[in-house]
């Protein structure tokens, strides 16, 4: 069993993925994200997954699941670091990760992340 | 790419991909089974002792036709295409028909397609040998005709199987300069050029198969990852033919580029592409497209929070000078 460090960052978790993770692992991470969002009150949420050379069908299916679920508890979510090589067998095996916003690493999803909250701060509403 | 090479690297064999199922294949093509082999071995005492004599009446058919000059004009090649061809007359009874046979038979066809043989013309040529040879198994086999025929007929088979070879040889060498010419077009690099900071260009010109589909996104991830880009404009006004297949490539590195959070404009799909794309039905939905490379970069420049000033200088610039003007009215 592998834990995915979460780490608090303002008003947003960084979720730091350090090596291949088994489904249950995913699944682990996606409750412990939905608890700390609501704890912290947190605005957007950033996934890394930096470490990893294979995205699969269930890992692409639980990071939209990620993000639905941050959706509904009030975070936006950026998932980062998709690689080269993993993006474009991604693409190739169909998985294009629709539903979550990505960026090319941590520093560029926080100022997504950081841009989006004040574009929905000067909105209406 | 392996067409690239020079001949001596690769045998001829292996470049025209003939493998030996094909070759059994090909023999099947005419029927040649049994004892076709055993008939032909058969007529070894007919055509082994008149072998020159053959040779020659096939380069004598020949030599009147300018479509065959460069075979027969040129002493050198004459004389190599002249060994061959006795060679090759010598193999067809020895009744071994793998591998080496199929060698000699291409190494034969590649003399003829460099000397720019006529396909035509070689047929004719070797039509009139196997009558030559026809005539003599006739000859000799005055008593029992109908076994004759069926050595001349299984001899037969074993011609047509050759004449398969040769001729596509032929086609293979003529088609070798238009292969060189779109390799080249397909090796052409497709560069990923950065315009401004975050922001590249990949002008691509020539045709997009899948092959370079993958070299062009695989070279865009890893130019976005190294530049650090946001926003990419492909540019396909140099791309002749886009139908549904390149379509399909292109959303492929569109979605790619997004998942590593880049946004990719493509342009230059001119009105008869952007009309054919309708009719065909393909899905476009997932592209961001814009006329041209100019509204590209523009709309790209927008997306980056670019905006491009002309500097102040001596001569105002048109709307300045309405103003002037308006106003001394």
């Amino acid at each position: 069993m592998m834990q995915v460090p979460i780490l608090k960052q303002g008003d947003f978790l960084i979720a730091s993925v350090q090596a291949a993770l088994t489904d249950a692992d995913l699944i682990a991470l996606r409750d412990d994200l939905a608890d700390r969002a609501g704890r912290f009150r947190s605005r957007g949420v950033v996934v890394d997954v930096t470490a990893l050379d294979v995205v699969d069908s269930f890992a692409t299916r639980m990071l939209r699941g990620i993000a639905q679920t941050m959706k509904l508890r009030g975070a936006d979510t950026v998932v980062v670091g998709i690689q080269p090589e993993v993006a474009f067998s991604m693409v190739q095996l169909g998985l294009t990760l629709e539903g979550a916003e990505t960026a090319l690493d941590l520093e560029e999803g926080l100022t997504l992340l950081a841009e989006r909250i004040k574009r929905n701060a000067a909105g209406p509403g | 790419m392996s067409d690239l090479r020079p001949a001596a690297e690769s045998s001829l064999i292996d470049r025209m991909n003939i493998s030996q199922p094909d070759i059994e294949r090909r023999l099947k093509y005419v029927a040649f089974a049994g004892d076709d082999a055993k008939r032909v071995a058969s007529l070894a005492d007919v055509i082994l002792p008149a072998v020159d004599e053959l040779t020659a009446s096939f380069f004598d058919f020949l030599a009147p036709f300018d479509e065959a000059a460069g075979i027969v004009k040129n002493r050198a090649t004459a004389e190599t295409a002249r060994r061959s061809k006795a060679e090759h007359l010598r193999a067809m009874v020895k009744g071994e028909y793998g591998v080496p046979y199929v060698e000699e038979r291409l190494r034969l066809g590649m003399l003829y397609a460099k000397a720019g043989l006529d396909p035509r013309v070689f047929m004719g040529a070797f039509h009139h040998l196997m009558h030559e040879i026809g005539s003599r198994v006739m000859t000799r086999h005055r008593d029992a005709p109908s076994e004759g025929f069926e050595r001349f007929s299984s001899l037969k088979k074993l011609g047509f199987f050759d004449i398969g070879l040769i001729v596509d040889v032929i086609i293979f060498e003529r088609e070798r300069t238009i292969r060189l010419q779109q390799d080249a077009i397909r090796e052409l690099s497709t560069p990923v050029l950065q315009v401004r900071d975050r922001l590249l260009i990949l002008p691509i010109i020539g045709v997009i198969d899948t092959q370079r589909a993958r070299q062009l996104t695989e070279g865009l991830l890893r130019a976005i990852r190294t530049y650090r880009a946001k926003v990419a404009v492909l540019d396909i006004t140099g791309v002749p033919i886009v139908d549904s297949k390149v379509a399909n490539h292109l959303v492929q590195t569109v979605m790619a580029a997004r998942l590593m959070g880049a946004v990719t404009i493509v342009t230059g799909l001119s009105a008869e592409v952007a009309q054919a794309l309708v009719t065909l039905g393909a899905d476009l939905g997932k592209l961001n497209t814009v006329g041209d490379l100019q509204g590209g970069l523009e709309e790209a420049e927008r997306l980056l929070g670019y905006k491009v000033l002309r500097s102040q200088t001596d001569t105002p610039a048109p709307a300045e000078r309405h103003d002037v003007a308006q106003r001394t009215k």
